[in-house]
């Protein structure tokens, strides 16, 4: 008898916390969505709009700022600039990562966990400390002020992450397939190509989904290696906008957004290849 | 593996001794220079300016981790439960780790310019008194980035610990349910511990993360007001291709903030993992 308002006040009570966490997670949410909500509105706003009534919602819409910035920034070139230059970086690191992870974690010899650490370990190695010493080499290598010294600059910094996403996935694969594949008389090489390259699909799409992020959102690299304007890529050529109309909320928002629409493109066309790498992964295993 | 180890060597090794080897010399704008030693790092301890640096960013990075991990621990508590919003507030809170750092500083610029959106707001809300010069004012321009660190990655904490609770074995939470163990109770003597490899994960990542900030001020304040933003890698970046050329007294900075990041993440990721074999 005595137990029923008790049990009853306790879920009052649970209620209760639990409106009040929802209240609370709600308002978080909004706050870390507003910025974003607010740039895209103004964006789309008349400067003279805006500059009369700043938080106020868009009266009239325009697409002249993107048209302004979209110039400013030499934004069709630096797109371009940016996509060769994570194309290329990012087949390269995908190539050599999974080729050498294939005999790191294949081979148990001790030597081979040194080289694995070795290569593990660039990945703390903040860029600044490199930055100096490898502007002397492209230098050297007249590589300064080209694609090709940004892409092998990538690549290479982005290896480490590549060989451990391939080593710790070729742990999980049992040897037995590639000594069946052996009995069979292919050779090392014809098994990576014919047995395992199949089976990373998944792993790189995943691997490249946040390599592509490191890659175009990166300002540094670019900034140090490429002087040209027509070569530089569209974080460099955003940042140049900084010092002409700093706080012009309709020169900013607008480049934000373009430096990020051809991400969200580049992300909804591998976000499926990633879903179908799992289903086809799942269907066959 | 040949070709990764080629390229590899060539790229990140052999820099990384030839960056070592300049810290030992006067190189300008990599000349050969002369051999002095340790001068360089000697002239770190007397220099201002880049111990001012180096406690602004140990500052800085310390107030990331510690608010940007309670906000995304508090959002993955509150997502745990509820499965129906779950996975869609996950990838929402995501979108600004999605973005570059130069895009976020593009929009928060405005947001904190003098005439610009946090200011409108508070002077709607009646709240002008509170109104700031956000990033022109010392006091409270570190922060004001610091802000944005944790608007860009909480998001990415809280996908983290969420999957550390994905983890979490249910008997134990009902079990705990059971005791008569809800609320904070539940969270201080189970959940939490529990959460232990999630958090040496999160607190590592943002650390090392943090420690290495760059592009947010070189957009936001450049350095500024006096210096009050000027962080080891804006320093380091600043006297190798600000115009001085300095080379070796560059690199000799940025094995500063290299033993840095080492050492602090190092040393926290013993202490938490340590505390995870207790636990």
């Amino acid at each position: 008898m005595t137990a029923r308002p008790r049990s009853s006040r306790v879920h009052g009570d649970r209620g209760l916390t639990h409106h009040l966490g929802s209240v609370v997670l709600a308002l978080t949410v909004i706050l870390i969505l507003v910025p974003f909500g607010f740039t895209v509105l103004t964006a789309f706003r008349p400067r003279e709009d805006v500059a009369a009534d700043p938080l106020g919602l868009p009266t009239r819409l325009t697409l002249s700022n993107f048209g302004d910035v979209i110039g400013r920034m030499n934004y069709g070139v630096s797109v371009l600039n940016s996509l060769i230059i994570l194309i290329c970086s990012l087949f390269i690191s995908i190539l050599l990562g999974a080729l050498a992870a294939y005999p790191l974690s294949r081979i148990t010899a001790r030597w081979s966990l040194s080289v694995y650490r070795i290569f593990i370990a660039g990945a703390t190695i903040p860029v600044f400390v490199l930055i100096a010493p490898l502007y002397l080499l492209q230098r050297e290598l007249g590589l300064l002020n080209t694609h090709a010294g940004v892409i092998l600059v990538y690549a290479a910094l982005n290896l480490p992450i590549a060989i451990f996403f391939y080593t710790s996935f070729f742990r999980q694969i049992p040897v037995e397939l590639e000594e069946a594949a052996a009995l069979d008389g292919a050779g090392l090489m014809r098994t990576f190509f014919t047995i395992l390259l199949p089976l990373l699909r998944p792993v790189t799409a995943t691997l490249s989904t946040f390599l592509t992020l490191t890659v175009w959102n990166d300002l540094i690299i670019p900034l140090v290696f490429l002087r040209s304007t027509e070569l530089r890529t569209v974080m460099v050529n955003a940042y140049a906008l900084i010092g002409t109309f700093t706080i012009d909320p309709t020169v900013l928002f607008p480049a934000a957004l373009l430096g990020v629409a051809p991400l969200l493109v580049v992300f909804i066309v591998l976000q499926r290849q990633v879903v179908a790498g799992l289903t086809t992964g799942a269907v066959k295993g | 593996m040949a070709p990764a180890l080629a390229l590899y060597t060539l790229i990140v090794l052999y820099p990384l001794v030839q960056g070592a080897r300049l810290s030992l010399t006067d190189s300008i704008a990599g000349g050969p220079g002369a051999f002095v030693g340790l001068d360089n790092f000697l002239a770190l301890a007397d220099d201002s300016r880049v111990m001012r640096a180096l406690g602004i960013t140990v500052a800085y990075a310390v107030v990331v981790v510690v608010v940007q991990n309670a906000i995304g621990l508090a959002l993955a508590r509150a997502l745990y439960r509820r499965i129906r919003v779950q996975r869609a507030i996950s990838v929402l809170v995501l979108l600004p780790t999605l973005m570059s750092a130069v895009m976020a500083a593009f929009i928060w610029t405005y947001l904190f310019a003098p005439d610009g959106g946090i200011n409108h707001i508070l002077r709607a809300l009646g709240l002008g008194t509170f109104e700031q010069i956000w990033l022109g004012d010392p006091a409270t321009a570190l922060w004001s980035i610091a802000l944005v660190n944790v608007w860009m990655f909480a998001g990415y904490s809280c996908a983290i610990f969420l999957a550390g609770y994905m983890s979490l074995p249910s008997e134990l939470l009902d079990a705990a349910q059971v005791d008569g163990a809800r609320g904070w109770r539940q969270f201080a003597s189970v959940e939490w511990p529990l959460l232990a490899p999630a958090l040496t994960v999160n607190i590592t990542l943002a650390l090392i993360g943090s420690l290495k900030v760059f592009e947010l001020p070189l957009v936001m304040t450049n350095g500024g007001p006096a210096g009050a933003t000027t962080t080891l890698s804006i320093v380091i970046f600043d006297k190798i291709f600000g115009g001085e050329g300095n080379f070796a007294y560059g690199v000799t900075i940025s094995i500063l903030l290299l033993a840095v990041v080492v050492v602090l993440a190092s040393t926290t990721q013993a202490l938490l993992r340590k505390r995870e074999e207790r636990i």
